[in-house]
């Protein structure tokens, strides 16, 4: 039912991005789910505030072409031009990113966690304490719901706008993904570079 | 050609839409005096002459045969215990260092994750200038935000990006004199390697193998960044000989006809094929050729999609350095789907032949624990090594559940250079034992997107390790292993003294005896030192000099050191 709400939202919101003359007016927009201080909404919802520029832009584009697929957020990417998607993930990635007081996992989730990076190598890209980079996304105190949910979808090629992700996702156990969530959420932020 | 265009087009109109592109060159904080010293200038007979300049390191290999052989004496077997660190120097980035440090008459250069330059003092460390590019916001790499050191050549000092753009900056100052555009990061073209520059021109490969990219090497002109030529890696028509079997005659377990079928279906892959230059070329002078080693095939681990040879993805190359044409290949492994490719830079020495004869040889360290040794006229093979770590289960195909083989797709020999002991005839490479699973999985090509086809899984719980092997090209034999706990990525450098130095990801830096691999000396770092090291001579004292600032495709602790050590 909330989500039904959500996604009504969304569509109703839709002509409002078309008509926002600034970047902050299109911003507030977002700030109905993704947070008015950077907090989600919802724990399923990620932390946009904070994160990188490349990789916010990046899902803009997947959003409007098909290649990824979000009830509110497909028809919101539609009304917007590469220019938008990049002022506004420009405009996200110089926002603090919050602090969501997510405990530290516990050591048996912890060392899962860690043995699972060893196997797939997931800092190869997300970096070192998962801080990301550019196209990379931080995954450092993200909402632990959303990456749980966020891994599984690539499992179960819902979310289809990362093959490489799919296939490391499908390498890798569900017990050890439940773990990667927990142990990174409670990581905390590092500025980056 | 056409797609070039696009390509260029698209890189333009992605800078034009960026936030910024100027660049932000800090000035050391120094004394009102005048810098301690003052860059010089490279002309192309002291890059050709490198291979004898004790004084200097100029290219990122050590000279254009990329031997990493350096002539300096003075730190030798009977002295090298008394080996101290002169200074250290901290980066402002602590991130994996892979830089060669290139040292042109007391000036060093050198570069961090992230596509950062600083010029240094030699003999001292003192910063003489930092350049920091300003990256766009996309950057689409594999293996972490690398860079692997600049080239040097007249007064300019040449760099290319993770955003994949090449940047002359003036030696003196680290300020900005041209920049081009090489590709678009968008599409998963990216830029770690250093540049080789030679009569002019700057030659760079380029990133993007797990992205399916379609590889190139080009040649740019040193004066103002106008492209010379430009060289496909992969050529329209990749399909080559429908090979069975791989450079050492093992059968790959092909299915030649389902990939013919495939080939009716949906034509020449080429477009999408990878085929990413890592490495530096070595350049031939005598011939005017150069010889690279081109990465491997997208998507890596399904082979489905992509039907034929793949050429001229995991193979030597050679082109003539004046008109990029193709001059010679040899592939290693044709359709590969382990991900087991071509990465360590070729290395130009004189061979035996099968005849016993002496000719112009290039050899190379593969991913697959071989090194491999060809007749530098036809790049025809004359022999492959003993292998250098466990293999185990060759050429296993990949699974949806994971199918077991060795090597792990790390190698082997990673993309870390080896060197050369000319006078003893043996080569030094450091591999990686890492016992994986092979997983297959197909996926359409997603526009730039991570294109993997599969994953490759360390085993949990095996053990893995690391090596440094000393290969007798003449032969193929080992002559001397020494074995490391974890599995070594990084380079070599062997000096005239009679040693070799290279490091370790727990922090240790060792010089070994050329001859017998006995351990004559070791430093620990405190971070990874998964860097090529380099030597130098300032003021009438040999330097080696390396960085340790760890690595991120294998997560060893991260630093950011640069260290020059001297005899106390």
């Amino acid at each position: 039912m909330r989500f039904g709400l959500i996604a009504t939202l969304g569509i109703m919101l839709v002509p409002a991005v078309a008509w926002a003359q600034t970047i902050e007016e299109k911003a507030q927009i977002c700030g109905a789910c993704h947070g008015e201080n950077g907090v989600p909404q919802q724990k399923t919802m990620p932390v946009i505030w904070g994160q990188y520029q490349g990789y916010l832009y990046l899902q803009l584009r997947d959003y409007k072409s098909g290649a990824r697929k979000n009830d509110i957020m497909s028809p919101l990417a539609q009304t917007m031009e590469r220019d938008d998607m990049m002022a506004l993930a420009l405009h996200f990635s110089q926002k603090p990113w919050p602090d969501l007081q997510q405990q530290p996992a516990p050591p048996d989730v912890a060392k899962r966690a860690i043995a699972a990076n060893v196997s797939i190598g997931c800092t190869g890209c997300h970096l070192g304490e998962y801080q990301g980079a550019g196209t990379q996304p931080r995954l450092a105190g993200q909402t632990r719901e959303y990456l749980h949910q966020s891994m599984m979808e690539f499992r179960t090629r819902a979310r289809g706008n990362n093959p490489g992700m799919t296939d490391l996702m499908l390498a890798t156990s569900v017990e050890d993904l439940e773990a990667l969530a927990q142990y990174m959420a409670g990581l905390q932020y590092r500025a980056g570079q | 050609m056409t797609r070039i265009a696009l390509l260029i087009a698209g890189a333009l109109a992605l800078a034009m839409s960026s936030t910024g592109t100027a660049q932000e060159v800090k000035q050391a904080p120094r004394p009102a005096a005048a810098p301690s010293i003052t860059p010089s200038n490279v002309t192309q007979d002291m890059l050709n002459r490198a291979a004898g300049d004790a004084n200097n390191f100029l290219h990122t290999n050590g000279d254009y045969t990329q031997r990493r052989y350096h002539p300096a004496a003075q730190i030798n077997a009977a002295n090298v215990r008394r080996l101290r660190p002169a200074w250290i120097f901290q980066t402002e980035i602590k991130e994996s260092l892979e830089t060669s440090p290139i040292v042109v008459n007391g000036v060093m250069y050198v570069t961090t994750s992230f596509s950062q330059v600083y010029a240094l003092n030699a003999q001292t460390g003192e910063q003489l200038w930092h350049y920091k590019q300003a990256l766009g916001p996309i950057t689409t790499y594999c293996c972490g935000p690398n860079n692997r050191g600049v080239a040097v050549y007249e007064d300019k000092v040449y760099l290319a990006t993770l955003d994949a753009k090449l940047v002359a900056l003036d030696a003196k100052t680290g300020t900005k004199v041209w920049q081009t555009d090489i590709a678009d990061p968008e599409l998963g073209y990216s830029e770690t390697m250093a540049p080789t520059v030679v009569k002019g021109k700057v030659l760079i490969g380029t990133n993007g193998g797990e992205y399916g990219i379609r590889g190139f090497v080009r040649a740019y002109d040193a004066k103002d960044g106008k492209l010379i030529w430009n060289f496909d890696t992969i050529p329209e028509n990749s399909v080559g000989v429908w090979a069975e079997k791989d450079a050492t005659g093992r059968d790959m377990h092909r299915n030649i006809q389902a990939e013919k079928e495939q080939l009716a279906k949906t034509g020449d892959p080429y477009k999408t094929l990878g085929g990413g230059v890592w490495q530096n070329p070595a350049v031939d002078l005598a011939t005017n050729r150069i010889y690279f080693v081109v990465g491997n095939p997208s998507p890596d681990l399904d082979g489905s999609l992509r039907p034929g040879d793949n050429l001229y993805t995991d193979s030597l190359v050679s082109l003539d350095l004046d008109t990029g044409k193709y001059v010679c290949h040899f592939q290693y492994i044709a359709h590969d789907v382990w991900d087991l490719d071509a990465v360590s830079p070729p290395v130009l020495v004189d061979v035996r032949d099968k005849s016993g004869k002496l000719i112009s040889g290039v050899i190379h360290a593969g991913k697959t624990g071989h090194i491999y040794v060809h007749d530098r006229k036809d790049c025809s093979l004359i022999r492959f090594s003993d292998a250098m770590v466990p293999q185990e289960n060759m050429w296993t195909l990949p699974t949806a559940q994971g199918a077991r083989m060795l090597p792990g797709a790390n190698g082997g020999v990673e993309w870390s250079p080896v060197a050369v002991n000319p006078q003893l005839g043996l080569t030094y490479a450091i591999n990686l034992h890492q016992p994986m699973t092979y997983h297959v999985q197909s996926a359409p090509y997603p526009n730039g997107k991570l294109w993997l086809g599969g994953a490759f899984k360390v085993i949990p719980g095996e053990e893995q390790a690391g090596n440094i092997t000393a290969v007798d090209y003449n032969t193929g034999k080992i002559r001397w292993q020494v074995k490391t706990p974890q599995p070594m990525i990084g380079g070599v450098l062997a000096t005239a003294g009679g040693l070799v130095f290279t490091g370790e990801g727990n922090g240790r830096f060792r010089a070994y005896d050329a001859r017998n691999g006995n351990v004559l000396w070791t430093f620990n770092a405190g971070a990874g030192v998964n860097a090529p090291p380099s030597s130098y001579t300032v003021a009438g004292k040999q330097y080696i000099v390396v960085g340790a600032g760890g690595n991120v495709q294998l997560d060893y602790k991260r630093g950011n050191a640069i260290i020059a050590f001297t005899l106390d």
